[in-house]
This record gives structure tokens, C-alpha cells and sequence, in this order.
């Protein structure tokens, strides 16, 4: 009955599309209720009701009992409960106060329930209690603090041998009358206890706790939001604090975790502020679909495809950022990384690249938080150009302004002798060498944070709102972004055994000007990289001509002058975002747990992008809009309980089914030539077409989980899922649109059987698992269309496709092995968590490219196995725990080791990226590793020697591989300091083993920038060829020049944190924190001349760089404190 | 034992779920109508005369700011003929210096959107190719496309002939195919091959014309006149035929003689596509938004060759005041608002030459140099951005009859064909603008006063075809032509540092991208090339 109450709730929300989802939903709740009835014939109780079956029993053993399955602490003397009696107790489903009652029937003891603590005392004691004169009291007065000087909410404060106790209140503090010489016990949850005596000198306290020696009790978030002790995992989760993302902050949050995550290959794309960032967990497992993880916000699927470009030609446009960046790190209470299958069995085909699951904050006190965080950013020149010759072409001084400018971007002039020279605005100026284009070019830019939390908590629930503002000026003149943030998380029980989770985020943005990237036109990066070694880039600032026009500095129209690229071209986007959810879970019980959960992401982006009126390249300009709204609808429902076999056994069944709807709607407006001139509106233009790019795709899963725990040391987990997917389907064709798949994974806590003084966790893990995956909507069906305009009014039709179709399309499937191990050694100053993977992805649903004389740039087929091994760990080392100062450091690493097995039959390899030089490619190549930097090798005579053609330039030879684009060993260290108040933290990482395709030193070789060109550079080369013909000829025909290793190691990140205590505020501020951070200060090493080995330009094709905004470093401050 | 039985249960009815979940069905009923695009058409829905009309106008260049006529047409072919001069820094083609982009555009590569948002990619290949073989499969078994479907097969003759001519072999029986046969990385076929099934091709397709069947609605060439296609059939089966008159004589021949009597007979036979200039770059005139600057300093910096005005000039010849310019203007808009077209003034710009401030290699070294703007820029009727793009004209089959007449005595006489292809060649052009048209007594005049000598007959024909294919912008043709024929006898330039040791380029290399994209067929075809696979080796008609 409930279950149709809450699902009606559901399809009201869901409103429009409701009707199809209904007769879906009706199946599942039957699916749920058969499955729940089964599970009930043999249910007991996990909840408030306790379930015993003892007898003669020790009563501490009782204690655990009803710790485990109520939750509540048990505080007692030790030698008092030495002289409690054995018991014997058998109930069901009975509420704890009547167990309680039935066990200390008979003994001399008695109890009391404070908070969730049940305190022990002698029965006696109280009795005595009575006929006594109150001794004086003393009124003491304290505050409980943790480790970090914060204050400990809802401790209890205790006095030894009496019922008396109280609770820390929201600011940590407690008052409690006590006698002199009596012991105050203070507890809590997670930490070690302490005893104070009373005395008139310490009546006003300040109690610090220590964290428990207790890591068996950790808990982590797992696929659905299940949270489970770390021991019971059969996998590797990693967990990232939010605090560890909010300092040291990032645009895109995502980019914060770079080198943090053993096994996580973070790359940030170099496309200013807010652009995407390539997360790759565990080594590429997909040809051509997506390799970037499924991100889940409070239980609500979310997908962060990169809106970049797939690294073709005339890639002059934005990257548009990704989904995640929206993010903001001050809500974000934990970031789960799940690496392997198994960890993701339960997400199903979304998961199969990994699982990133983000918690937000709700609120855990009355408090008002605040943060506020400004970094600066500076530019770094990557290059190390020459600044021998300056502009020109044949060692050849411009005479005038006509030579200047038809010499352009070209620096194969004459050598630079500071004598003046014409230049291309007809201005005479000394030829000397221009070193500081970048840093006169790229100003200061800077990211402004403000958040303001407000945490309430009321009976029977909490609220936190948190708004937040977020002002980025880029580095890029004239471009950054402004985003605001809301965040509404609501947790609440109306009902007894009925609790409600309801959030939403709204999110506004605005990009301003993101930049473009890759190919010169309209792209300031591009052009100021290339400007002659003699030019001035504020020679060119001027931008327009009095008439309008581009102020162009050379012939070449598409040489746009930095200046206007960045002042007059327009690239804005709006997103209007709101991502809700409300999760709604009823217990029984018996334990039974009903949970129905709806989310809903929605954004709507409009983009405007305009190619200005006097565009030396389009003089009449064009304007594209493009308006964007998109949904993903994501319902489920999942049952669950914990069953009791016996003493030491329990099982966990769990089934869900869950429903998603994902749409687009797009609609492109496209312009060109404005009937009034520098007006950009789209009804200015005169030509004007429009475009229709609609997407839809449903799919629904059933699952199972069965999960068994004996005796706190053996866990069991199996798990089973059903996907149908819509994009599966062909219409006439009644094709299998299902897949099934199954996971298993185990853990083993060896250190409960084995315990030697110097473990005190060890814990053993394997899983195995299979993932299926389908593909995006239309890819069945061949499909025409109709341009926009028509010719004399004919239409003009075409086919939609560029990827040829394929009806008979199935779902593919990954697999994949995982070992481990987690310990902590020596009272946990050391921790070792390792794994070891192996993953097989087969009959992978590709989008291969073909020969375009096919007509076609691709074909969807289901084609290939692609496999991954590697091992990832993660060790930290506390080398000095003291009183006022500790130092804990630790590195994580992991080494992949990817493997293309196979592509389709004869098929040897298959493109991936092209670079805009038309000689660079990556590819996946049979035999290889995923994303090879490929390029023309030189040519080779039988002799070994290096062919030439009739000119003296050597010949190209084979296209060959040179290595992966993804490094293939990657790896962090953090050092974390804590002297008194002060905490300095920082990160060094590196990745090794990749490859990276340098268009930047492409055309350094074309335009005579690459010191390399230095070489002769008077004489001649062949048969009388002039440098600047020799190397370009080179570049052309030689790419395998421009192959760079992408190795590095950074220093990353540097934090230096000031604690305030609380009382220098009179407590009015509950702590505040001040630091200094720093990130990508230097680059320790790299292997690149001119480029960062980090500069790619598309996440969809890692490899390939050109024309992105250059590194930059960034140092700021953050402020935090509570109220 | 309780306990036993206990779990026993336990795990049969976890078991039964999870059973239970592997057997269920989804409700997949609708899954047929979710995955289906509805901003497309299908088969069942859509007209294929559409499509005729996308191929005729993507044969006149890309919709993508004219991408391979810019590269191709204009940059190579124009200056390497001479008929064109440019010295704007990247005409690399005016100094037979190798781009390997341009030289690979006319090729084409993909794109990752098709329409109505992009065009699949630029290039024959994508833009002309794909829908031309997909308008066969689609029409080919419905008698109600009945003409459609043979002229879809004459469409792709005329598109394939142009790709091999330019790159030599070059896929084209599996082309074009990758739906319908699954044929991702198409066989590079022999040229001997495809110029054999072209005639067979254009044959059979012609004779299967109906003049009572289907008149197709999407044709821009000739408005679904049948009669009209059976000409241009046969004038195309002429033009194929004669490309092979230095390797294969004999079968030039054969299908020449089939071709006579049945040719055009008339200007108003002329095909050609006239744009619109309110589609924006997909449907204004290709050549025209080059030469108008849209896209660089085209408009003031590519001229008339000065072979090309030295070729007219002399001889008074009547087009020169309608083709060329000097001190051009434009509007805001950049349309084209006319110059000097006094004949006396016009002077071609010599090629090879730069604005480097070399003497010996800048413009301004040039004997006779006065200004940029002094040279001859085509003139206002040619850049027209609504103007005709020719396709194959009267004036192209009278003279290509002309020299069948001269070398095999086939079809009449080599004089009145002579006579009708260089008169037809002067009036047509009044299908640019009603302002370039010549009266045709001027034209009759010209050509009486310039008669057709048997003893230089073939360069007489072959330079009057070279202006010709030069005064349509079909530079594409002069260079076929010039490489068949070998006339005119153009002078190469003397430019330092270019890749043909100084030769007029044979040649387009292969797009480097087929080697990444279709690497064993490339390479067994990059291999194969008479003389290497570069600007200087030959296809095998030009032996």
C-alpha cells in the first residue's frame, strides 16, 4: 500500500512522461512485492526492535548483540559487569527497553538510556542514593573538542558509579554538577574514552578525544548508496574528503583529484576555466564509448560526457566543459572513487567505466558555515622558441610593410640585429627578440569562492542550505565564468520508521568567451603561440582598423590577431541547471526495508558564438546559437533485509529495479552575414538555417544482491542485473535488447583470527564481475534529412548517418578480476591498501571509423576485446605521531597495462584522433596499447639509410605506433605536517609512460619557431632547397619528430593551514581556518621543449595538443570558519 | 538442524529471486519508437528526388565554405593551368609547391555531423559519392524513379570521372557503399577499370532513359527534361572516350562514334547549376565566395593568368571584355560591382610569383608591373554569387566532336564542329548575366575571321577548349584536358623551393588520411603510382 502511495509520488514528479513509465513501474512494484513476500517468511528484525536467542550468556556478549542491531553504546565499569550473572533471553522483534528490562531483572545492576547510549550502574548505588546528604556539588563547566580542536556534538559526559550523565551540546560544550573527587567519564562514538576527576580547580574543562583504535569500523558508501563497514567490501573504494577539494581549490572539481587516487588517471584539458577533465579509473576499457567514470550524487546517476571535440580538423572551438564541473566542493561532503566491476555490478552499464559517487552535505548541528577562497593565476610559457632570426621568410629582412605582412606568422628571416624594420602596420621597430608575448598577452587571472551554509536541526530531521558564488577571470583576456549555486538538502522522519531525503541543487552558469582551442582561426591561444620571434603581441592590441576590420598581421585571413580573437569574437554559454532527488525508505519491523528513490538532472544550455563583423576570414561575421535541454530521469526501488541464520551468520538480500529516461533536444540557429553590421542577434543575419538534434534513450534494469556475513570476518557478496536498452532496438526488427550479468566478491579479515601485536587490521579481497554496456539512441536505423536552406527553393535532402547503422546491434560485456589486500600496521601509523586488476572488454559496441571513400566516417559495429591488468596501491606512514606535531605521508600508485586483443576480422587497427597538422593520429592497433600516438617514420633504405626525394627531403615511411597516450604508471605523493594550530600539506605527482602528438612543435618547425630549425639555417639543404622549404618538408613528411614523451612530475599542491581556536572568539566562532595555497607550482621534470606534457585538447581523444590556453599556476588563500 | 533448515530456506528463496530477476521481460514495447530519430526520414518516407539535387550542387563544391573548389579547383588547377595567378602566400599550386591538405581536399574527409547540422564531411567523397550511390540503391527497384535512378548512375559517372582524373586509382566499385554492403575500406580499382565501367555505365544508363517515364522534380540541370539527359549522356560518353585517346585509341573511338549524332545541340543543352545566394555557404556559388574574398584576400590578390589574357588579348577576342576587369569594386556585402573592362587595358598577372620582397621573386620585380590592382580580375558576371557554376556544355561537345572529326574522321566535319564549339564557347556566355552576353553576329565574326586549320588542328581545338573550360571556372577540366591533349603548350614557372623540380604538377597525391583510416588498400595504391605517389607522378590515361 505504501509502495503505491510512494510511486504515485513518483509519477506525478515525473509528470509528462509518466503515462509510459506507468504500466513499467506497476511490473516492478509486483517484482518487489513477490521478492519482499518471499524474503519476509524468514525475516527477523533489524532496526529499533531486538531479536535474542541466548542462553547462559556472558551479558557483554548480550551487549554486542544489541549494539549490532540497534546501534546503541553500552558504558559500564568493567569490574562491575564481572559480577553480573550469566543470562538467558529469547524475543523477537522486542523493543530495547523491554530487553533491557528482561536482563536486569535479576541481576544488581541496573541501566539507563541516555542519547543512544545505554549507561550500567549498581542497582544498590541508587537505592543508597536516597537517604544521603547531597555532598556539596560542584558546578563543572566543559567543552569536548576532537583532535582538531572542533567540537565533539551529542558526547556523553558521565559521572562514574552514578545514572547521572549529559549530553555535549551543538558547540561541544556540557554542564553537569558534580562532587569533588567523583570521575567524569566522557564518550563517544568513534573515539576513546576518558576520565577526568573532579576537583574545584578543573571546573571549568576542555576535553580533547582521541580518535578509537577502531579502522574495523570505518565505514564507506558503495554502489545505491549502501554505506558498509570497510571490512565487508570485496573491493577497493577510496575515499577523498571533501575538505581535501575545497582548499586548494579547482574550477572543475574533478581536476582536484589529480594524483590523490591510487589508480585514478585524472587530465585536465587545456581549455581555460571550467573546461572538461578526462577521468580515466583503471586504464582505458572502452574502443570508442565513453572511458570516463558514471558519476552519482546522492544516489542519482549523473553522466559527464566532455563537451569537447573529437580532435579532428578545424577543431576551433570551445571545450564546453562537462557535468561535473558544476560542482561545487564546498557541498561536497565525500567523493568515493569505486575502481573496479565489482564495486560497480550494481550500477550496471553505466558503472563499467567506474563509479565516482558524491556525497553532499546535510546538516549534523545548528551552525552557519562559511568559506571563502581567492587564488590568482598566472600564466607559465611552456615554449623554449628560438629568438635568433626574427619575422620573415628566406633570411630575409621585411623591407616594408607589404614583405612584413605577407611574412606573417614566419620567423625564417634574417638574424635579429635590433636595427629597425618594417613591420606589417607599416611602423618601423628595432628587430630584437620578443620574449614575453605570453605574459604580456595572458594577465593575471583569478577565482573568487564564497559559501555561506546554514545547518538546522529540528525534531526529528535537519536542513542545510548553502549558496554559493563563484567568479572566475581566466588567465584569457576577456573570458572566464561566473557561477552560482544553491543547495537544499532536507532529511527528515514524518513517520515512525519512515525517513525522507530530499535535495536539490540549483545551479546557474555563465562562461564567458570560453577559448577556443586546437586550429588557428578565432583562437587567441593559437596565435600568440605562433607570432613571429620580432613581433610584439601589444603592437597588435590595437585589434580593430578604423573602418571595423580585424587589424591582421598577416596575409594568412586565418592568423586571427590574438587581440580580436579574444575582444571581439563571442562564445558564450548559460546553463540553468537543477539536479533534485528524493529518496524515501521505510522500515518494517522486522527490518525490512522499502526504499523508492527519484532523481532528476535537468539543464538547459544556451551557447552563442559569434564570428564578428570585420573577421579577416569572414568580413560579414555568423552567429551560431544553440539551445540545449537536457533531462535524465532516474527512478528505482530496492528491498532489502538483513536475515539472522544463526550466531554468527547473516545474509543481506536486496532487490531493486530502476528506470531511466534520458532526452535531448537541441536546436542549432545558424547565421551568417548581419543585415545591420556588429548587431549579433540571430534575426539579424541574413542567412539564417536551423538544425534539429533530438536524443532519447530508455532503459530499465532489475537486480539482486545477496550479501552473507559470518562472524565479522568472512563476507559474501553476489549480485545479478537485467538491463533492456532502448537504443538497442530497430524498428521491423525484433532484435535482443537485454543483457544479464553477475558479480561475486568476497572479503576475509584475517586479523580477527590472526593478531599479532603490529596488525591491527588486515583484511583479504577478491571479486569478480561482468559488465554489460549498450550505446547511444539512433545507431540502428539509416536516416534522412534535409539542410536548412534549399537551392531555389528545391529542397536539398541527404543522409543523416555518418557512421553507417548496424540493426543487429547486442550489448557488449567487460569482465573483470580483483585481488587486494588493506592493513594497518603498528596502531595504524601505517596503512597498506593494494590491489590487482584484471579487465576484459569483448564485442565492444564501436563507432570504427572507415575510409570516408565509404561515404562514411564510421561504422557502429560490435567489434573487439580490449583488456587491462594492473595494480594499484596506496601506503601511508605516520613517522612522527607527538603531542603538537605529526607527519603523515603516503604514495599511491598504480601501474596499467592495457592491451588492444583484437578489432574487427582483418582489421589491424582503428583510428582515434587526427591533429589539425593531418600527420599526427592516435589509433587503437591490434597488439597495443589503447590510443597509440601514430606517425610517419622516416624512410629506409635496404642500407638503413634515410631515403630523400629528388629535393633533398627525406621521404615519409611507414605510419607507425610510438606509444600510448595514456601513461601507464602514475603516481602521488602527499605529506601532511601538523606542528601545534599549523598544518602544511603538500602533493607531488607525475605520470610516465605516455605519449603526447606536439602540433605546437609542428609548427614550430612550419613557421621556424623550433630551435631545431636553427640548424643550417643560412645554407642550403638537397638540391639547393632554402631552410625554410627543407623544414617544412621535414615536419610534413616526418611527423614521428613531433612524438613527445609526456612524462612529468609536478609539484602539485601546497597548503599551509592556521587553525584558530575557538575561544579567541569567544566561542562566538566555533573555529576558524586560515591557509595559504598554491597549486601547480613548478614542473619538477618533463621531457617536452615547448609544450605542457599535460596540454591536451579533447578529453575524447587524449594525445593531441594544439592551441590550448598554456599552463598556468595559481596561489590564493582560504578562509573558513562556523558560527 | 533448525538452523539448517533455516538457511536452506534461506538461500532457495534468495535463489528463486535471483532466478526470478534473470527470466523476467522488460517492457520494451515502445523501445521501437524511442530509438528512432524523429527529426529523420526513412526510406518509407522520403523523397529521393531531394537527394539529386544535394549531389548536383555538391558537384559544383562543398556546402562547407566551398572547400575543395577553393583547394582544388582554384588553388591548383587554376594556376596550374594558367589561368589563374595568385600571389597570395598559400596559393601553393601558382609555385607547384605541395600542400597535401589542399591536394587531398577534392578527396574529402568525414566529419562527425551529418545534416541538417554539417555535412557528413567535405570533399567528393562525403559530399558527392555517399548521397549519388545511396540515390541508385534507393530508386533502383522502384519503377516510379524510374528516370531518377539512371540518372543518379549518370550523376556518379560524371562525380567518379572527375576523382580519378585528379588521384588515379582510386575506390570506386566499392565506393560509397559502407551501408549498403558493409564495405568500410573500399579497394583502390585500376583506372583502366573505372574509365571501362564508366562507359559501360553511361551506355547503359543513357539508353535506359524514358522520355514517358518520371520527369524528376529534383533536377537542377534540366528541370526533368529527358530529352535533355539523353544528350547529356552521350556528351559525357564523349568527353570519358576522348580522355583515353593517348593510352586507348582505339576503344576512344568506339564510344565516340556511339556518342556522334546523339550529342547537345545547343547552348540551352549547356547543364550548369545556378546558385542561391540566400542559403548562405551551402548554396552560394562556390567559385564565387572564394574570388570574392569571403574567405581571404582572394578578391584582390588572384588575377587572370597573363597567359591567359595573352591568349585573347591579341586576337581581339570578344570575351575578354566580358571576363575580365581591372580595379575591381565591391559593396558592403562584398557582391561584386564591376571595374574597368576596357579590353585594351586588361592584363593577365604572370604566375610564380610572391610578395616575398625578392626581386627576383615579388610581383612588383614583374616586367610591366604597375599595381596589384591594374591585372585582371574575372569579371563581375563570373563571381555572381547567385551566378551558374557550368557543369558540361555545347561548346565543350562541339569542340571534343571536332578533334574525333580531325583524328578519325568520325562524325562530320572537324571545321564545323570547330566552328560551332568556339562560337557556342563566346555566346554561352550570356547565361553568366544578360550583360555578358555577346551578340551573335560578334561571336559569327570572330570565328570567321579565326578559321580552323586541319595542320595545328588538335592544339587549335584543345586551346579553344582550354579557354573555354577557363571562361567556365571548370579548371578542374583544363587540367584533364591539358594533360590528354598537351595543349596549350604552357611555360612552367621558375619558382625556388617547389616540389616538382620545376615541372607542371600530373598529379594529387593521396590524402594522407587514407593511409590512417584505410592503411592496406592506401598503401598497395601509394605503392603503385607511375612515378610515385606524389604531384609529379601520372594516372594512367595521361601515360
Amino acid at each position: 500500500m505504501f509502495l503505491k502511495v510512494l510511486f504515485k509520488l513518483l509519477l506525478a514528479k515525473r509528470g509528462l512522461a509518466g503515462h509510459l513509465t506507468k504500466t513499467l513501474l506497476i511490473m516492478r512494484l509486483t517484482a518487489i512485492f513477490l521478492l519482499a513476500a518471499c524474503l519476509q517468511a524468514n525475516a527477523t528484525g533489524y532496526g529499533q526492535t531486538i531479536s535474542l536467542s541466548e542462553t547462559n550468556t556472558s551479558l557483554i556478549k548480550v551487549f554486542n548483540q544489541i549494539k549490532k542491531q540497534s546501534g546503541y553504546e553500552f558504558w559500564y565499569e568493567d569490574k562491575l559487569i564481572q559480577k553480573a550473572k550469566l543470562v538467558s533471553i529469547h524475543v523477537q522483534h522486542a523493543p530495547l527497553e523491554q530487553v533491557l528490562g528482561m536482563l536486569f531483572r535479576d541481576q544488581t545492576l541496573t541501566y539507563e538510556i541516555i542519547g543512544k547510549t545505554v549507561a550500567i550502574r549498581e542497582k544498590e548505588a541508587a537505592v543508597q542514593e536516597q537517604p544521603l546528604p547531597p555532598p556539596a556539588a560542584i558546578d563543572v563547566h566543559g567543552r569536548v573538542l576532537n583532535e582538531k580542536g572542533e567540537p565533539v556534538v551529542g558526547a556523553t559526559v558521565g559521572i562514574k558509579g552514578t545514572r547521572k550523565a549529559v549530553v555535549t551540546a551543538d558547540n561541544g560544550e556540557f554542564s553537569i554538577q558534580a562532587e569533588k573527587g567523583q570521575v567524569l567519564v566522557i564518550s563517544f562514538v568513534g573515539y576513546g574514552t576518558r576520565e577526568v576527576v573532579v576537583s574545584e580547580n578543573n571546573s571549568n574543562l576542555s576535553i580533547s578525544l582521541k580518535i578509537a583504535d577502531q579502522v574495523i569500523n570505518e565505514v564507506v558508501v558503495t554502489a545505491l548508496g549502501i554505506k558498509k563497514e570497510r571490512k565487508a567490501v570485496g573491493y577497493s573504494v577510496t575515499e577523498v574528503k571533501g575538505e581535501e577539494l575545497t582548499k586548494a581549490r579547482e574550477v572543475n572539481v574533478m581536476n582536484a583529484l589529480e594524483g590523490k587516487v591510487a589508480g585514478l588517471n585524472v587530465n585536465s584539458i587545456a581549455g581555460g576555466p571550467a573546461a572538461s577533465s578526462n577521468v580515466i579509473i583503471r586504464g582505458v576499457s572502452s574502443l570508442s564509448q565513453t572511458n570516463q567514470p558514471l558519476y552519482v550524487i546522492n544516489g542519482v546517476p549523473m553522466e559527464s560526457q566532455p563537451k569537447g571535440s573529437p580532435g579532428m580538423q578545424y577543431d576551433n572551438l570551445p571545450d564546453l566543459g562537462d557535468a561535473i564541473s558544476n560542482l561545487n566542493p564546498d557541498d561536497i561532503e565525500t567523493v568515493s572513487v569505486l575502481k573496479g566491476a565489482a564495486a560497480t555490478a550494481l550500477y550496471g552499464y553505466r558503472g563499467k567505466a567506474g563509479v565516482i559517487l558524491i556525497t553532499t552535505k546535510s546538516a549534523k548541528s545548528n551552525s552557519i558555515e562559511v568559506n571563502s577562497n581567492y587564488v590568482a593565476e598566472r600564466v607559465m610559457n611552456p615554449t623554449d622558441w628560438q629568438y635568433v632570426y626574427g619575422q620573415g621568410g628566406n633570411t630575409h629582412k621585411p623591407d616594408s610593410a607589404l614583405v612584413a605582412f605577407n611574412a606573417g606568422q614566419y620567423s625564417y628571416g634574417a638574424k635579429l640585429d635590433g636595427q629597425p624594420v618594417a613591420q606589417f602596420d607599416g611602423v618601423a621597430r628595432p628587430y630584437v627578440a620578443q620574449k614575453d608575448n605570453l605574459s604580456r598577452f595572458y594577465r593575471t587571472g583569478g577565482t573568487f569562492t564564497n559559501t555561506v551554509a546554514f545547518n538546522r536541526l529540528f525534531e526529528g530531521g535537519a536542513i542545510r542550505f548553502a549558496a554559493s558564488d563563484l567568479t572566475n577571470r581566466s588567465i584569457v583576456p576577456n573570458s572566464g565564468v561566473n557561477r552560482q549555486s544553491f543547495n537544499l538538502a532536507v532529511n527528515f522522519s514524518p513517520y515512525k520508521r519512515l525517513t525522507v531525503d530530499a535535495r536539490a541543487n540549483y545551479i546557474l552558469e555563465q562562461a564567458k568567451n570560453r577559448p577556443f582551442l586546437s586550429d588557428g582561426p578565432g583562437n587567441s591561444n593559437f596565435n600568440v603561440m605562433f607570432l613571429p620571434t620580432s613581433v610584439d603581441v601589444n603592437t597588435l592590441k590595437k585589434a580593430v582598423n578604423p573602418d571595423g576590420s580585424e587589424f591582421g598581421y598577416s596575409n594568412n585571413v586565418y592568423a586571427t590577431n590574438p587581440w580580436f580573437a579574444a575582444e571581439k569574437f563571442i562564445n558564450n554559454t548559460d546553463r540553468d541547471r537543477l539536479i533534485t532527488s528524493v529518496n524515501v525508505r521505510y522500515t518494517f519491523d522486522n527490518g525490512l526495508f522499502l526504499q523508492g528513490r527519484v532523481g532528476r538532472d535537468a539543464y538547459t544550455d544556451t551557447y552563442t558564438g559569434v564570428v564578428p563583423n570585420g573577421t579577416a576570414y569572414r568580413v560579414n561575421g555568423s552567429i551560431n546559437v544553440q539551445s540545449t535541454k537536457f533531462t535524465d530521469m532516474n527512478v528505482d526501488g530496492l528491498a532489502g533485509i538483513t536475515l539472522k541464520a544463526n550466531d554468527d551468520l547473516t545474509i543481506t538480500p536486496t532487490v531493486g529495479a530502476s528506470y531511466r529516461r534520458t532526452k535531448t533536444d537541441q536546436i542549432t540557429n545558424s547565421g551568417t552575414t548581419f543585415a545591420v553590421p556588429y548587431v549579433y542577434n540571430i534575426s539579424n543575419a541574413i542567412d539564417k538555417s536551423v538544425g534539429l538534434t533530438p536524443s532519447d534513450l530508455e532503459v530499465q534494469s532489475v537486480y539482486g544482491n545477496v550479501e552473507l556475513a559470518y562472524g565479522g570476518a568472512l563476507y559474501l557478496n553476489g549480485s545479478l542485473r537485467n538491463d533492456w536498452f532502448s537504443s538497442l532496438a530497430t524498428p521491423g526488427k525484433n532484435n535482443k535488447l537485454n543483457v544479464i550479468y553477475p558479480s561475486v566478491s568476497g572479503s576475509f579479515v584475517f586479523s580477527q583470527l590472526w593478531h599479532p601485536g603490529w596488525l591491527s587490521f588486515g583484511k583479504l579481497r577478491a571479486g569478480y564481475a561482468v559488465v554489460g554496456q549498450a550505446t547511444d539512441p539512433y545507431q540502428t536505423l539509416l536516416s534522412y534529412a534535409l539542410y536548412s536552406p534549399t537551392l531555389n527553393g528545391r529542397p536539398l535532402g541527404s543522409i543523416a548517418n555518418t557512421s553507417v547503422p548496424n540493426d543487429a546491434l547486442e550489448a557488449s560485456k567487460a569482465s573483470e578480476v580483483e585481488v587486494g589486500t588493506e592493513m594497518k600496521l603498528f596502531h595504524n601509523l601505517v596503512s597498506v591498501d593494494i590491489s590487482a586488476y584484471f579487465k576484459k572488454s569483448r564485442n565492444e559496441i564501436v563507432n570504427a571509423p572507415a575510409s570516408i571513400s565509404s561515404g562514411y566516417t564510421g561504422a557502429i559495429l560490435n567489434i573487439g576485446q580490449l583488456q587491462n591488468k594492473g595494480i594499484e596501491a596506496l601506503v601511508s606512514v605516520t613517522p612522527v605521531k607527538l603531542e603538537g606535531f605529526s607527519w603523515t605521508t603516503s604514495v599511491n600508485g598504480s601501474i596499467n597495462a592495457n592491451k588492444v586483443i583484437a578489432l574487427a576480422a582483418g582489421q589491424s587497427s582503428l583510428p582515434v584522433g587526427t591533429s589539425r597538422t593531418g600527420n599526427g593520429f592516435t589509433q587503437n592497433i591490434v597488439g597495443y596499447a589503447a590510443s597509440q600516438v601514430v606517425a610517419f617514420d622516416y624512410k629506409y633504405d635496404a642500407a638503413g639509410k634515410v631515403v630523400v626525394d629528388g629535393s633533398g627531403i627525406p621521404v615519409s615511411g611507414d605510419l607507425k605506433p610510438f606509444g600510448s597516450a595514456y601513461a601507464k604508471w602514475i603516481a602521488g605523493w602527499n605529506n601532511e605536517f601538523t606542528i601545534g594550530k599549523f598544518s602544511v600539506s603538500f602533493l607531488i605527482d607525475g605520470k610516465f609512460g605516455g605519449k603526447i602528438f606536439s602540433a605546437t612543435d609542428y609548427y614550430g618547425y612550419l613557421f621556424g619557431l623550433h630551435k631545431a630549425t636553427l640548424v643550417n639555417r643560412e645554407g642550403t639543404f638537397g638540391n639547393g632547397l632554402n631552410a625554410q622549404t627543407y623544414y617544412t618538408g621535414l615536419a610534413n613528411n616526418i611527423s614521428r619528430l613531433f612524438v613527445k614523451d609526456a612524462d612529468f612530475i609536478k609539484f602539485r599542491q601546497l597548503v599551509i593551514g592556521y587553525s584558530f581556536p575557538g575561544k579567541l572568539f569567544g566561542n562566538v566562532v566555533k573555529g576558524a581556518t586560515v591557509s595559504l595555497v598554491a597549486r601547480n607550482l613548478f614542473t619538477l621534470m618533463k621531457k617536452t621543449d615547448n609544450i605542457d606534457p599535460e596540454a591536451n585538447y579533447t578529453a575524447n581523444a587524449q594525445g593531441l595538443e594544439l592551441g590550448g590556453v598554456p599552463p598556468s599556476r595559481t596561489f590564493g588563500a582560504n578562509l573558513s570558519f562556523k558560527l | 538442524m533448525t538452523i539448517l533448515v533455516k538457511m536452506r530456506n534461506i538461500f532457495t528463496g534468495a535463489g528463486v529471486c535471483l532466478l526470478i530477476l534473470a527470466f523476467m521481460t522488460g517492457c520494451t514495447k515502445n523501445y521501437d519508437a524511442i530509438n528512432t530519430n524523429p527529426a529523420g526520414y526513412s526510406k518509407t518516407n522520403f523523397e529521393p528526388n531531394y537527394i539529386l539535387t544535394t549531389v548536383q550542387l555538391a558537384y559544383t563544391g562543398s556546402t562547407d565554405f566551398s572547400y575543395e573548389t577553393w583547394r582544388a579547383n582554384l588553388i591548383y588547377c587554376s594556376t596550374l593551368m594558367q589561368g589563374f595567378s595568385s600571389v597570395v602566400g598559400y596559393w601553393a599550386g601558382d609555385k607547384y609547391i605541395l600542400n597535401p591538405g589542399y591536394t587531398a581536399s577534392y578527396w574529402g574527409f568525414g566529419s562527425a555531423q551529418g545534416p541538417p547540422l554539417g555535412n557528413g564531411g567535405d570533399g567528393a567523397y562525403p559530399e558527392q559519392v555517399k548521397p549519388v550511390v545511396d540515390l541508385i540503391q534507393f530508386t533502383k527497384d522502384l519503377p516510379r524513379y524510374k528516370n531518377l535512378c539512371q540518372i543518379a548512375r549518370l550523376m556518379r559517372a560524371l562525380v567518379m570521372e572527375r576523382i580519378t582524373d585528379l588521384y588515379g586509382d582510386c575506390p570506386y566499385s566499392e565506393a560509397g557503399l559502407g551501408y549498403y554492403d558493409k564495405t568500410f575500406f573500399p579497394k583502390y580499382d585500376k583506372q583502366q577499370d573505372i574509365y571501362t565501367d564508366l562507359l559501360k555505365e553511361i551506355s547503359d544508363a543513357t539508353s535506359k532513359l524514358d522520355p514517358n517515364g518520371d520527369q524528376p522534380t529534383g533536377d537542377v540541370f534540366y528541370n526533368g527534361n529527358i530529352s535533355q539527359w539523353q544528350r547529356f549522356g552521350n556528351t559525357l560518353l564523349l568527353r570519358v572516350a576522348m580522355r583515353l585517346v593517348k593510352v586507348d585509341p582505339a576503344t576512344a573511338q568506339t564510344y565516340a562514334q556511339q556518342a556522334v549524332g546523339h550529342t547537345m545541340t545547343g547552348n540551352g543543352d549547356n547543364a550548369f547549376v545556378k546558385a542561391d545566394a540566400t542559403g548562405g555557404r551551402i548554396t552560394i556559388n562556390r567559385n564565387s565566395q572564394v574570388l570574392l574574398g569571403d574567405g581571404g584576400p582572394e578578391n584582390v590578390y588572384t588575377k587572370w593568368s597573363k597567359t591567359f589574357i595573352d591568349m585573347l588579348k591579341p586576337v581581339g577576342d570578344p570575351r575578354l571584355a566580358k571576363i575580365a576587369i581591372t580595379h575591381p569594386t565591391w559593396d558592403n556585402s562584398r557582391n561584386p560591382l564591376g571595374g574597368n573592362d576596357t579590353p585594351a587595358v586588361q592584363k593577365g598577372m604572370p604566375n610564380g610569383k610572391d610578395l616575398s620582397g625578392i626581386p627576383a621573386q615579388d610581383i612588383s620585380g614583374a616586367p610591366g608591373y604597375t599595381s596589384i590592382a591594374d591585372y585582371s580580375s574575372p569579371s563581375q558576371y563570373l563571381t555572381k554569387r547567385d551566378g551558374p557554376t557550368f557543369i558540361l556544355t555545347y561548346a565543350e561537345s562541339e569542340l571534343l566532336l571536332a578533334e574525333a572529326a580531325q583524328r578519325w574522321g568520325i562524325g562530320g566535319s572537324a571545321a564545323q564542329h570547330y566552328h560551332d564549339g568556339v562560337k557556342a564557347a563566346i555566346t554561352y556566355l550570356g547565361q553568366y548575366d544578360d550583360k555578358a552576353t555577346i551578340a551573335d553576329t560578334t561571336a559569327e565574326n570572330f570565328v570567321t575571321a579565326h578559321p580552323y586549320d586541319p595542320a595545328n588542328g588538335l592544339e587549335m581545338i584543345n586551346t579553344q577548349y582550354w579557354i573555354h573550360t577557363n571562361t567556365m571556372l571548370d579548371f578542374y577540366e583544363s587540367w584533364s584536358n591539358w594533360r590528354r591533349s598537351g595543349f596549350p603548350a604552357l611555360v612552367p614557372v621558375v619558382y625556388p623551393n617547389n616540389n616538382t623540380n620545376g615541372t607542371i604538377p600530373r598529379r594529387f597525391p593521396y590524402p594522407v588520411d587514407e593511409a590512417n583510416t584505410n592503411p592496406v588498400n592506401y598503401k598497395a595504391a601509394h605503392d603503385a603510382v607511375p612515378g610515385g605517389d606524389n604531384l609529379t607522378g601520372r594516372v594512367w590515361w595521361d601515360k
